[in-house]
């Protein structure tokens, strides 16, 4: 065993190594005193009691063995013994492999989703100090430049604070162009992140401003894509539809902001003549604040630090700033959003999941050590102790986990591979992978596992096994109370996974079925790059986005197009209030609508009814009143049947005003989950500069798409088209999330099925193993065979029954948490839950069947002469 | 230090230094090694190569327990002592070497 001393040497204490030392020399010391004093020279004593002791380094190496290898060679030889006694059972040892691999596997799987999006910190220095800033007036908008550097120069609890805004603009380096998303961001905004670009620099203060060079900064994505990682890119060129800027520096991989689309950021000068009135304008909606709180400031300083610089510019700018709040949300949460939610969902569920695994495992070593017991009571009466027994049974468990652990963590790893492929959309996807984090889970979870599978059965095998005389005989009948117990955990816990997952699919069968309130089959979606910038000049931008839809809908194949702010059924909310220039009573209740823009073709496109009036019709000059249009659902609650046609509304703090000019059918246009809410349409078909278009189309809607990007290739040499997807599509990909969800949880609540389902058979086959004799006794005695399968299929039904009623009762608990992920659905869903039940029941049923109908096929005679 | 002197049998070290040690409230491991070669008037000799490793074996298994300290000469050294469950197995070993020489000695008087 040198290589075993050597390895202990390593990691050998040093204390121990000392003490050792000092004993064997106060040793030779006296022994050499007591030489000097029968005579002896200094040299010669020290020279004999050397030679007594021995070699003293070997001495003092089998002295400190004695010490370490003491427990190291009771959990050496406990763990051979353990692999020799899980290779001589290879299916109890392959069941509770493949049982762990799955089971730790799948949760360390969705821990590492859950570390990576949730837990690790944004990968900016610092992260957790990161806020996003809005202003809010009567929804929350983005913020006007000039207001934007008020606060960045008057707060007192923001390091920094910047600006960005996100445009998909048309890249015309190349011969065709090409989309590339772009941010245009405010001053201080590499400073703000605490991250330096990986090659050349940042933005200098001349760059934020008009007379500086036109500078970008690019993506390492796109460094790669277009310059082929070329370390001499800097001062290259970037052209961007007319103009050109020039590359100061390319930014990590890691920097992925403001979304993993974005490759190009640019620091608009937003005291360029051309923009300078515009940009002092303080109604204008421009940037998305990015904010880097003072170390120790609380999100809630933050928010009563700008609350009071806010009523500071009320006071000075009263026309503008009297009416606006500021919100200030971290950073991470924005990140995130509402996946925390769905990953803590189905981090719940593996969790049990893993646990049923635990309680399934623990009842086979249970059953196993049942069968051992024989073999413990002969150790006992060699004279182990109980300890030693129980240390035993315990490594063997330890094994198993650790081993299963590891198997455990290669599902994982192709898990992770996975979840990036399933959800794409899922935030921070790419930073999800097995670290060192993730390893130190899994060992946990294996001892975890350990504790919950070993404990129990070791401490109770060991307690009944006293004598050998007992276990001599086959018993006739025991109770087993402690593994039925063990199955009853499965049974429940698996309804309740069942019942969850039965939800989700009703939602989600209740989602395809639901009638939107418009036709999204048939629509080719899509957008064409453009800027911020044509705002600029409004008419020029409707002409523009007018000729483009006037020549798209005399396509052949193309029955009409339109143009939306957003697309309908894809989750997007704008809630604005509205008040009646008309005059309404301060007893009714205000006006709340979503606010929508699209273009007047849409409601024809998309296939949404005229109830009444006409359709709005294009504000030809921005001179006269804008023609809005209301759903059925805002004139039914705020008008009640009185006709709303010809009445005025104003909104955005009396800025703008439009007349009604007509009222359509309601829609889902918030998302086909969302009931239709009272709406307001203004009819704009520029609401952006790239808005998405909307196409019906004859046949199939992606056969259009090559006609479509011909003519607008014809049209609009310099744009690109980006985004082209039938309508149907998108809407589906907006729940996504919901499907994904959904997919898991049945996967769970399935294998969760399967293992009590194992559970129950194994107990149940192990029970009656135990009672061939029985059996066999009774059978010889003229029982009848479907009374005594009866009677033990009645032991496994009885507790699959109460089981399953309990873990009902768990259901209403566990469904709670689901209530804001369903649709159609209330969480106490009689059907569902029924139906959970009714499966649970009949599956535990049969695998109970099997062993009990095994077990009465025996012949009675064999049995009897077995013993 | 030239007549003979007898080595220790296997297993019965551990008897003898429980023994010393009941007798004698603390001692080094030196002092054993001593105690023994004169109660037994240099009958037996300690091998001291394992006189260390066993009585850290007993360490292990709780029958001594062990504290450094000064000897008169001032010199720091290891000091063992007893504990209850050593008194116990001191009692358990005395009795199977008991056992063991006078099953011996019968077979040696019969024969």
């Amino acid at each position: 065993m040198s290589w075993l001393r050597r390895l202990l040497g390593t990691f050998r204490p040093s204390k121990l190594h000392d003490d050792i030392d000092r004993e064997l020399s106060f040793h030779l010391a006296e022994r050499a005193d007591q030489l000097r004093s029968e005579g002896a020279s200094d040299a010669e004593a020290t020279r004999r009691a050397r030679k007594q002791f021995g070699n003293p380094v070997l001495q003092a190496e089998r002295t400190r063995d004695v010490d370490i290898a003491h427990w190291v060679d009771a959990v050496l030889r406990n763990f051979r013994y353990a692999a020799r006694a899980v290779a001589r059972t290879p299916a109890f040892t392959a069941t509770v492999l493949v049982t762990l691999a799955v089971g730790i596997g799948a949760n360390t799987a969705v821990f590492s989703a859950i570390d990576a999006v949730i837990l690790a910190p944004l990968p900016f220095p610092d992260g957790d100090r990161l806020v996003r800033v809005r202003q809010a007036l009567e929804a929350e908008t983005s913020i006007a430049p000039a207001r934007l550097d008020d606060w960045h120069h008057l707060n007192s609890t923001f390091e920094t604070l910047t600006g960005y805004y996100v445009e998909d603009v048309s890249d015309t380096t190349g011969t065709l162009p090409e989309r590339v998303r772009r941010a245009v961001v405010a001053p201080h905004f590499l400073e703000v992140w605490g991250i330096a670009p990986a090659l050349g620099r940042g933005f200098t203060e001349a760059e934020y401003r008009f007379a500086g060079s036109p500078a970008v900064l690019i993506s390492d994505r796109y460094w790669r894509r277009r310059f082929g990682a070329d370390p001499d890119v800097l001062g290259d060129v970037v052209r961007i539809e007319r103009r050109s800027y020039s590359i100061v520096g390319v930014m990590p991989a890691s920097f992925l902001f403001a979304d993993r689309n974005v490759d190009l950021w640019w620091p608009y000068p937003a005291d360029s003549p051309w923009v300078r009135n515009y940009a002092q304008n303080r109604e204008l909606q421009w940037y998305t604040g990015i904010g880097r709180l003072k170390a120790g400031v609380t999100l809630d300083q933050a928010r009563a630090d700008l609350a009071v610089v806010q009523a500071r510019l009320a006071r000075d700018y009263p026309d503008t700033d009297a009416a606006i709040g500021v919100r200030i949300v971290p950073y991470k949460e924005v990140v995130i959003g509402a996946f925390r939610g769905s990953l803590w969902l189905l981090f719940g569920a593996v969790s049990v999941l893993l646990l049923i695994a635990c309680t399934n495992i623990a009842a086979l070593v249970l059953s196993r050590a049942t069968q051992r017991e024989h073999e413990v009571a002969v150790r006992f009466s060699l004279g182990a102790s109980r300890a030693v027994v129980a240390c035993h049974l315990l490594t063997e468990t330890a094994l198993l986990a650790f081993a299963g652990a590891a198997a455990g963590l290669l599902v994982a790893a192709s898990a992770s591979a996975a979840i990036v492929g399933l959800a794409p959309d899922l935030p921070r996807v790419h930073e999800i992978g097995i670290s060192a984090r993730i390893l130190a889970y899994t060992m946990g979870s294996a001892v975890l596992v350990t504790l919950i599978c070993g404990v129990f059965p070791a401490a109770r095998s060991t307690r009944a096994a006293s004598s050998l005389s007992r276990t001599g005989r086959t018993q006739v009948s025991t109770r087993h109370s402690l593994q039925w117990l063990l199955v009853g955990v499965q049974v429940a816990l698996s309804v309740t996974l069942l019942a969850g997952a039965g939800l989700l699919l009703r939602s989600v069968e209740a989602l395809s079925r639901v009638d939107p309130g418009f036709d999204p089959s048939r629509v080719l979606a899509f957008r064409l790059s453009g800027n911020w910038g044509e705002t600029q000049d409004r008419d020029r931008l409707v002409r523009r986005i007018d000729v483009t839809l006037e020549e798209l809908g005399a396509l052949p194949g193309v029955e009409s197009a339109a143009t939306a702010w957003s697309l309908p059924g894809v989750p997007r909310q704008y809630q604005i209030e509205f008040e009646l220039i008309e005059g309404r009573s301060d007893s009714e209740p205000p006006l709340v609508a979503e606010w929508r823009t699209v273009s007047p073709g849409y409601f024809n496109t998309l296939r949404i009814a005229l109830v009444a009036g006409e359709v709005c019709r294009h504000p030809t000059d921005t001179r006269g009143t804008p023609e809005v249009m209301v759903n059925r659902s805002f004139a039914d609650r705020y008008f009640r049947g009185r006709s709303v046609v010809g009445l005025h509304l104003n909104w955005e703090a009396a800025s703008q005003t439009g007349r009604i000019v007509g009222v359509v059918s309601d829609a889902r246009e918030l998302g086909i989950d969302q009931d239709a809410t009272p709406t307001v349409y203004a009819c704009d078909s520029a609401p952006s500069p790239f808005p998405w278009f909307v196409v019906r189309t004859h046949g199939e809607p992606l056969a259009s798409a090559g006609a479509i990007r011909l003519k607008l290739r014809e049209l609009e040499p310099l744009r690109s088209v980006y985004d082209i997807a039938p309508l149907e599509e998108r809407i589906g990909g907006a729940y996504a999330q919901n499907r994904l969800r959904t997919i898991l949880l049945v996967l769970f609540a399935g294998t969760a099925l399967s293992l009590a389902c194992l559970g129950v058979y194994g107990t149940l086959s192990y029970v009656i193993s135990l009672r061939r004799r029985e059996v066999g006794l009774r059978l010889a005695l003229g029982a009848l065979r479907s009374d005594v399968i009866r009677q033990l299929v009645g032991q496994g039904v009885r507790v699959v029954g109460l089981a399953a009623i309990c873990g009902l009762a768990l259901s209403f608990a566990f469904t709670r948490v689901l209530s804001g992920m369903l649709y159609g659905v209330s969480p106490s869903d009689p059907v569902t839950l029924a139906s959970a039940l009714g499966i649970v029941l009949a599956v535990g049923s049969l695998a109970a069947l099997i062993p009990a109908a095994r077990a009465t096929a025996v012949q009675p005679m064999r049995v009897l002469r077995e013993e | 230090m030239t007549h003979q002197k007898n080595d220790i049998l296997q297993g019965t070290l551990a008897l003898l230094v429980l023994k010393t040690l009941a007798s004698n409230r603390r001692m080094h491991g030196y002092a054993i090694t001593t105690h023994v070669q004169r109660v037994s008037a240099d009958l037996l000799r300690v091998e001291e190569g394992s006189l260390y490793p066993a009585l850290h074996r007993m360490e292990q298994q709780g029958w001594l327990r062990s504290e450094w300290g000064v000897t008169e000469k001032n010199r720091e050294a290891r000091f063992y002592s007893l504990t209850a469950r050593g008194r116990k197995q001191l009692a358990r070993e005395e009795y199977s070497w008991a056992r063991l020489t006078e099953g011996v000695s019968r077979v040696l008087r019969c024969v």
